[in-house]
């Protein structure tokens, strides 16, 4: 994935993935990525449950809209709805960033912090660092980043602990079995 | 918007003559199918469910359900009727349960059928389909047709989840036309089985059924037109005894909650919702996987369930306790289901797979579709963004997206106008 504009990650801990299959069509976006019609953007308040989702929700809104076949569709909701509740519910705030090429959709999390101390542990199904607070709403079982990851075609996360945390996933829209 | 090319049937009718353009009915259409244009409104046969809310908000009676005329059931030599559970609930307490289904009968019927009749037998259709169907979850209801609709529109991935039974009144249809058939020697034509129907849904269900394989009603008569003619009736009957079977334990299948609470058992999980609002928040969480963990869904898109449907006469909350107090005040005449059995297993009742009726999409193709996003969006920062319906479109976003469509010109704005009167005003 393109690293131009994000130099203050430089040198962070970081996790990426790549979908089998997927190798050839990430370098190909990474290197040309072309200029984006369509672009949304989210604010993430912290710990705001009322609004958290919200955000995933207009992005398929808009993207049956542009006629994206149901089941990447629900791929694509499922990761975004993931992440924004991870933001809304471990950081200090965030934005959600949308953006809509031909052929696939790029979605991007920044949060104000404080960062993932160990992200290979963050990965793994099951572990939560989620407080009282957010378990009694009925989150934090752990399942967050390995649900994005299951149903993302590339994946990328960048963080450190006491800094700012980023996490960016590419959905194709011609789907996994073709 | 051309109705005449439309396939699909609506019981839902704009009397021009009355519409005075005011906009209530398009700020609360669920699917956003309505649009004001030259002062009148005009409903999208692609877009409407049959929901019935622009029904309910219009002040001006412009916009009224259509249903059929009673006087049809003399097209047929035997005639039945079936009443669907909510209808029980519209009399004052003085009409007892027996005397209004005896006044029904009189008003030229040879037989007289109930939902409620069957929506014990329907539980345990409904508990194989889902132990059948593991693979997919959550089942979802399909009793509602504004429901089906509803899915078929705006939420099309979740078409396979439907449950792919017939319901209780199509149920007791099928059984109906075949019993009497035989037990009169009569043809399929000349016996006709009506509906008297909460809502106009239903109506719309009967004259233009889903995924139905086989010829069912002949007609839909609205609770309200029924209730008018039954209370002329009743003034004869009320003061005499009157004989006849009841089933006042089926009559709470008309009340949101009840069907999960039946369908719900060890192995089953289930969820109850009403009102079409949280119906549509509800299919937006199934979308997102996370409702996964529940079975079944039972989804209405009336208040309460099918007592809040628009052509019922009483409140739904009113309805909802007379119907709760017959139910425990009474106990069911037995129903032999020996022959329902039989229809069922021979998969009589299986409704074929439903097809999407999309209306989100901009374009068939999707880099076309991203272009027209895009001028939406440019439409959108010109638009003043105060969602106030005076152009006729619902929101801001919705007049973009009609510009973009060709459905309507920027010059529709209102706000925009005011502002700049020296425009184009009399284009």
């Amino acid at each position: 994935m393109r690293v131009s504009a994000v130099v203050r990650f430089r040198e962070m801990p970081e996790y990426c993935y790549v979908a089998e299959g997927f190798e050839d069509a990430v370098r190909q976006f990474e290197e040309h990525a072309p200029l984006a019609e369509v672009k949304t953007e989210f604010a993430i308040p912290e710990k705001d449950f009322n609004t958290a989702g919200k955000g995933s929700s207009e992005l398929k809104n808009l993207l049956k809209r542009l006629g994206v076949d149901s089941v990447v569709l629900r791929r694509i909701a499922v990761a975004s709805y993931e992440a924004e509740i991870n933001v809304a519910a471990h950081s200090k705030g965030g934005i959600m960033y949308g953006t809509v090429y031909d052929d696939l959709i790029h979605v991007r999390f920044e949060d104000e912090g404080p960062g993932i101390a160990n992200i290979e542990q963050a990965m793994t199904p099951g572990f939560s660092t989620a407080d009282d607070l957010v378990r009694e709403l009925g989150f934090g079982a752990g399942l967050g980043l390995p649900n994005i990851k299951k149903n993302s075609d590339a994946m990328r996360l960048v963080s450190v602990a006491g800094g700012r945390t980023k996490l960016e996933f590419l959905i194709y829209f011609a789907g996994r079995f073709e | 918007m051309n109705k005449k090319d439309s396939p699909y049937f609506h019981a839902i009718q704009i009397l021009e003559d009355n519409c005075t353009g005011c906009t209530a009915c398009v700020r609360v259409c669920p699917t956003e199918a309505i649009r004001v244009r030259d002062r009148k409104a005009d409903i999208d046969p692609y877009r409407c469910v049959d929901c019935g809310n622009c029904m309910d908000v219009c002040e001006f009676h412009a916009i009224i359900p259509s249903s059929d005329p009673l006087d049809i059931i003399n097209n047929y030599k035997y005639k039945v009727v079936i009443i669907s559970s909510s209808f029980f609930g519209q009399f004052t307490e003085d009409v007892s349960y027996a005397a209004a289904k005896q006044a029904v009968l009189q008003l030229g019927f040879d037989e007289v059928a109930e939902e409620a009749m069957v929506t014990d037998f329907m539980i345990s259709i409904i508990r194989d389909y889902i132990r059948e169907n593991r693979d997919k979850r959550p089942i979802l209801g399909s009793n509602c047709p504004a429901v089906v609709r509803l899915i078929q529109v705006k939420y099309p991935s979740l078409l396979p989840n439907l449950l792919h039974q017939e319901a209780p009144m199509s149920i007791l249809t099928r059984y109906l036309r075949d019993k009497i058939a035989r037990e009169h020697n009569l043809k399929d034509e000349e016996i006709g089985i009506f509906l008297i129907v909460p809502c106009v849904a239903h109506v719309t269900a009967v004259h233009q059924p889903e995924g139905a394989y086989k010829h069912l009603q002949d007609g839909a008569f609205s609770t309200g037109m029924i209730y008018g003619r039954v209370r002329e009736i009743l003034k004869d009957i009320q003061n005499h005894p009157v004989d006849i079977d009841t089933y006042p334990q089926g009559l709470t299948w008309a009340l949101s909650g009840v069907q999960a609470d039946l369908v719900d058992t060890d192995d089953i999980r289930a969820l109850s919702v009403n009102g079409v609002e949280n119906v549509m928040d509800i299919l937006s969480k199934i979308e997102d996987h996370y409702l996964d963990q529940y079975d079944y869904v039972v989804l209405r898109t009336c208040t309460n369930g099918c007592v809040g449907g628009c052509l019922n006469v009483e409140n739904p909350f009113v309805a909802m306790s007379r119907i709760k107090k017959m139910s425990k005040e009474g106990t069911n005449n037995e129903i032999h289901v020996e022959e329902l059995q039989e229809l069922y297993d021979q998969g009589e009742f299986t409704v074929s797979p439903l097809a999407p009726r999309p209306i989100m999409e901009l374009d068939k193709d999707i880099k076309k579709a991203i272009q027209k996003m895009k001028k939406i969006n440019e439409f959108l920062t010109m638009l003043p963004g105060l969602n106030c319906s005076a152009c006729g479109s619902p929101t801001c976003y919705a007049l973009a997206e009609d510009i973009v469509l060709g459905k309507a010109s920027i010059d529709d704005c209102l706000v925009l106008r005011r502002g700049n009167p020296d425009g184009d005003d009399d284009k």
